[in-house]
């Protein structure tokens, strides 16, 4: 899903587009560090490859087909930082070229699907893609990288203010996640065809300790995905929480003793509650990201 | 395919044209940001920024109706949500939806059809975008529709030997056989890099690419971005006076 320009409130694609900006000058640098020169036209080649890729329908039953998304697929076979730099550009050439996505958005699109998404689907890989649940980590990954670009959009959507009842809402995260089984499958699918063709396409993960903190960030995605999934069957609760309030009732609530008389005013003004809620997300988002970012350099390094 | 078009539009002549790749991209940006952060007053907003546009693009000679219609591909995606907000009683906000939307990425188009993509990306280098994620969307962009081609030429092969979409029943054969094209098509896009880049090394390529023009900011691209600042604020100054 791209998100358009003019669905985002000012305060939540201008905080996306501050956070995306430094991750993807990392992702760019570490990928120029980690790979040769040659691999140039080779992302390039691969973004291509994906856009390609679409044309290709996978027949899921009922005379309904997808087609692959391809967010862990690249991060599978060029590494996470080098498919970070493809599927920014590919956002990019689509936001530029085929109105696919805003470009003020763009911020947005990168950080939900070249760097949580990918990242999410990546994770499982890089914790089991070894051993005995390989299959399962790669089909797991898929469906991830999927979910979580979904979750983050429509929460961006909430946040921002756009109209999404209840209904709307359930049913189009029961959408999603069929989408996201059927990108595990496709995936699985062609990770396959890939190691029979030449396992040399495939990375091997490199683990060398750190299982625990991943597994702590696998289970804090879940944690978030399934509380998405639980709010959204009760979004009275969460369209009160980002409409309202957003997520500065919580900061609110965590900085109670220190910040209890000056809040108040700060907080009275609509516009305010909503950058408020739009940075706190951005800083959660962005936490996340140097944690990840700092286990898979030390990972790397080791 | 339509992609071309944006291609043939983009090497005009015209006064629009002529100016430096950094002037209009900042000009869009600014259009975009007025256009995004505009509230009460976005409906009158909105049409004294439809305006500018089309007075831009008659200035860029841009074929007026092929353009408005193909910045109409946003509006699907929009259209859903705007009904949605339409059932959810507001009807202020289905029209901010669809008229941010769809001048958004006119105003995008109108940037892309009066400057060549390597010129743009050229012009994003020289305000500090990196240049290594700039080469990755000009290799994307160049090959993607030698790709696309050869995705297709497997397509029209598949169904000429008859494998067709239309099953009741899931059938995992036809799911792999779609997973082995796709992984062939990696296989033959990875081959391809290769061969790009030892072609390139023979050709003396030093990691950067090389413009033929001047990418020179003239006068003429400062007067530009004035006109654009004065124009653009003083349409949002006087919606919000009006209002």
């Amino acid at each position: 899903m791209h998100i358009p320009d003019g669905f985002l409130a000012t305060p939540v694609w201008a905080a996306l587009d501050i956070t995306a900006a430094p991750a993807v000058g990392y992702l760019a640098r570490r990928a120029q560090r980690g790979l040769q020169q040659s691999k140039v036209p080779l992302l390039g080649v691969m973004g291509a490859f994906v856009f390609a890729a679409q044309m290709i329908n996978f027949p899921v039953g009922l005379g309904t087909s997808g087609h692959l998304v391809g967010a862990a697929l690249l991060a599978y076979t060029l590494g996470p930082a080098a498919a970070g730099v493809v599927l920014t550009a590919i956002l990019t050439v689509q936001a530029l070229v085929f109105q696919d996505g805003g470009v003020l958005a763009l911020g947005a699109n990168v950080t939900n699907m070249a760097i949580m998404g990918m990242l999410a689907g990546y994770l499982p890989f890089h914790l089991w893609g070894t051993g005995r649940w390989r299959r399962q980590a790669i089909f797991l990954g898929g469906f991830l990288s999927v979910l979580t670009s979904a979750v983050l959009a429509l929460s961006e959507l909430l946040l921002s203010g756009v109209a999404m009842p209840a209904a709307v809402l359930r049913i189009s995260f029961g959408l999603f996640a069929v989408s996201a089984v059927l990108e595990g499958a496709i995936t699985l699918a062609i990770m396959q065809a890939l190691e029979s063709i030449n396992p040399d396409f495939v990375r091997k993960p490199q683990l060398n300790g750190g299982r625990v903190l991943g597994g702590v960030g696998l289970a804090a995605m879940f944690l978030a995905v399934v509380g998405v999934a639980f709010a959204s069957t009760h979004p009275d609760g969460i369209w009160k929480l980002a409409g309202e309030t957003g997520i500065a009732s919580h900061a609110k609530a965590l900085l109670a003793a220190p910040l209890a008389d000056y809040q108040l005013d700060v907080l009275h003004s609509i516009w305010l509650r909503k950058a408020g809620a739009g940075l706190a997300g951005v800083t959660l988002i962005y936490g996340a990201c140097i944690l990840c970012g700092r286990l898979l350099a030390r990972q790397r390094g080791a | 395919m339509h992609h071309v078009v944006l291609d043939r539009w983009s090497r005009g002549a015209s006064v629009i044209h002529r100016r430096d790749a950094r002037a209009k991209t900042v000009a869009t940006l600014m259009f975009l940001v007025a256009l995004a952060t505009a509230h009460r007053s976005f409906l009158t907003v909105g049409l004294g920024y439809f305006a500018i546009l089309v007075a831009v693009m008659i200035a860029a000679r841009l074929p007026l109706g092929a353009a408005l219609a193909r910045a109409a591909v946003v509006l699907p995606f929009t259209a859903v949500f705007a009904v949605i907000s339409l059932a959810a009683g507001e009807p202020l906000a289905a029209m901010a939806l669809v008229e941010k939307s769809y001048l958004s990425a006119l105003a995008v188009l109108v940037l892309l059809s009066t400057t060549p993509l390597p010129e743009l990306l050229h012009g994003l280098e020289h305000m500090g975008v990196p240049r290594y994620l700039l080469m990755v969307v000009q290799f994307l962009y160049r090959y993607l529709f030698v790709i696309s081609e050869e995705a297709q030429h497997m397509r029209a092969a598949a169904q000429a030997k008859s494998a067709s979409m239309r099953r009741v029943l899931f059938d995992r054969s036809k799911f792999g056989a779609a997973a082995g094209a796709l992984g062939v098509l990696f296989a033959r896009s990875y081959a391809h890099a290769d061969g790009i880049h030892q072609a390139m090394l023979a050709r003396g390529f030093q990691d950067r690419f090389r413009t033929l023009s001047r990418h020179a900011f003239r006068r003429a691209d400062a007067v530009f971005v004035m006109a654009a600042v004065v124009l653009l604020a003083g349409a949002r100054f006087f919606a919000e006076v009006w209002i």
